[in-house]
């Protein structure tokens, strides 16, 4: 098998690498653990820093200039998001510290709502704890029952078993775009279409996805998406939901607050209309500033030729795990991201990712807050290796050398 | 089975990068006995470790007898240096130790902070708990 070819002209990574601080601060790092978190462009960073020395006030509220600035700042950036997502209105994007959150916000609000004892929610093998756990809570508390879509050997999901778990009681599939720990990208379209055959509502967790893959969610005919803004390029404690707005409509309030409110007495209380209602508080104004600003940033790069690079990039990487001794990559899936897990014969990925880190190599080790998935494919964990828009092929080639170096080591 | 703190200090102090530190935690290693399977049980199992990690203590005449255990190579070194620390020692011995202090000694400090991966706090605040019951539970002497 031979190498893959090197990256195309259209995507200059050494240019964009210059947009981040951190990286440019530190060029002895060599950062793989961009599924964790990715590090922000100066884009993000300005941003944040000029809404604070310009428009810095609260927002929705006061009648002077400063809030109304800091108010147009945050709709705008509702907005932006709204755009990057091909949504159909910006009153369809809820503000959330993040997927975690955004996930809760769906299952205490829709599924408290619409879900009764017997109903069935489908997850799948590969989620993440943050889109099991708020299913499982609510389960326990309405009497519902979970399916899990299995893995097939390669780690895509088992699609015939899938379709045979869905029934006149499935309510719910809900499924990330992008395994946060094999890689493995579900066919989303083919999945929605069977579960909105069957009256099921999809919510699609794209937390990993959205530095990598063009969401469209007109496109993909969910009804729910959720992503976090740490992953993308943006700044921690932002993300949002995207629900489509006659659901919206017909979701009642789950966290009460200032902001969510039309109408307060103590003989009763009116809510605002969506997203308002599900925004109790005064909401991270900077930080969805910097999110858009991040989108704004990411959306800006020629993203077919960026995300034919990060496939060179993750082609290269595993080629060059396929010619090290005792070292096997978990989830072969086609079509996979850029985000390779790799298990060793002879050593534990802890003890990998030590030695990797004494050459200011930053991997992931464990079981990826994936831990039914790790327990399938009984692993006690993987090394995961995450790349994304600025890592290099030079980066690429420090790792293996450097895995090369502590696997003899370890043996 | 006694590990020796003075040798383990200097060999340690005399390693000068992360790297090679991480190396001699390796050979330190080697020392430490494999618990048997049974012991390696979940009733035994130290949670919030990326790598498994297994522990078991007791005590004979006062003194903590501790078994330890890891899948991780670089951990199992770590579990010798609690070792040196804790096991065979009183009660009252265990509570004055600077384990956090000697670890910075040893330029490993990082392992402390990062314990969520490695478990190591989570061992240490074991083995102080266990100290602190048994200090309370023991029928009281001097009255």
């Amino acid at each position: 098998m031979s190498p893959p070819v090197p990256l195309s002209p259209a995507f200059d990574v050494a240019a964009l690498r210059e947009q981040f601080p951190l990286l440019c601060a530190q060029p002895a790092l060599v950062y793989l653990d961009n599924a964790a978190t990715t590090h922000k462009p100066r884009a993000v960073l300005d941003a944040e820093r000029r809404f604070y020395e310009t428009s810095n006030a609260n927002v929705h509220r006061s009648v002077h200039r400063l809030a109304h600035a800091a108010t147009d700042a945050f709709e705008n950036a509702r907005s932006t998001i709204a755009r990057f997502l091909n949504a159909h209105d910006a009153r369809e994007i809820v503000f959330t510290r993040g997927t975690t959150e955004a996930i809760n916000l769906v299952a205490q609000s829709w599924g408290r709502s619409q879900l009764h004892a017997g109903d069935e929610i489908i997850l799948t093998m590969l989620e993440h704890h943050a889109n099991i756990v708020p299913w499982q809570m609510l389960a326990a508390e309405r009497g519902l029952t979970l399916r899990v879509v299995e893995l097939q050997p390669d780690g895509s999901l088992d699609l015939a078993q899938f379709r045979q778990l869905m029934g006149s009681r499935t309510r719910l599939l809900a499924v990330t775009a992008l395994s946060n720990a094999i890689g493995t990208r579900p066919p989303l379209r083919e999945m929605i279409d069977t579960a909105h055959r069957h009256g099921a509502r999809v919510l699609v967790d794209a937390a990993q996805a959205m530095a990598h893959d063009i969401i469209d969610v007109q496109d993909l005919d969910a009804d729910f998406l959720v992503f976090s803004g740490h992953k993308v390029f943006g700044p921690t404690g932002i993300g949002a939901l995207w629900a489509r707005g006659d659901l919206l409509a017909g979701m009642p309030p789950w966290q009460g607050g200032g902001e969510m409110i039309e109408r307060v007495s103590f003989s009763g209380t009116t809510y605002q209309a969506p997203p308002y209602r599900f925004e109790a508080g005064t909401p991270p104004m900077a930080q969805a500033v910097g999110l858009a600003a991040a989108l704004d940033w990411l959306g800006a790069l020629d993203r077919p030729a960026l995300a034919a690079y990060e496939d060179m990039l993750r082609a290269t990487l595993e080629h060059g795990l396929a010619a090290l001794p005792g070292v096997r990559v978990v989830g072969t899936a086609p079509g996979k991201g850029p985000l390779v897990s790799a298990a060793f014969e002879q050593a534990h990925p802890f003890d990998v990712a030590q030695f990797l880190d004494a050459r200011d190599i930053a991997v992931r080790v464990g079981t990826h807050c994936a831990q039914p998935l790790m327990e399938t494919l009984q692993l006690p964990g993987t090394l995961r290796i995450s790349l994304c828009a600025y890592n290099t092929v030079t980066e690429v080639e420090a790792l293996l050398s450097a895995l090369a170096d502590t696997l003899e080591w370890l043996q | 089975m006694t590990f020796d703190r003075a040798r383990i200090t200097e060999q340690l102090g005399q390693a000068a990068s992360w790297e090679a530190k991480n190396r001699l935690l390796v050979q330190i290693a080697r020392e430490l006995p494999a618990l048997d399977d049974a012991d390696r049980d979940d009733a035994h199992r130290v949670h919030g470790c990326e790598s498994g990690v297994w522990m078991s203590l007791d005590w004979r005449d006062d003194r903590l007898t501790l078994r330890l255990d890891s899948d991780s190579r670089v951990v199992r070194g770590l579990l010798v240096l609690v070792l040196a620390a804790f096991h065979g020692r009183s009660a009252d011995d265990i509570l004055s130790v600077d384990f956090a202090g000697w670890l910075a000694q040893l330029g490993l400090a990082r392992f402390l902070t990062s314990s969520r991966a490695n478990g190591l706090k989570a061992i240490v605040d074991r083995v102080r708990d266990a100290a602190s019951r048994h200090l309370a539970d023991r029928p009281a002497r001097y009255c």
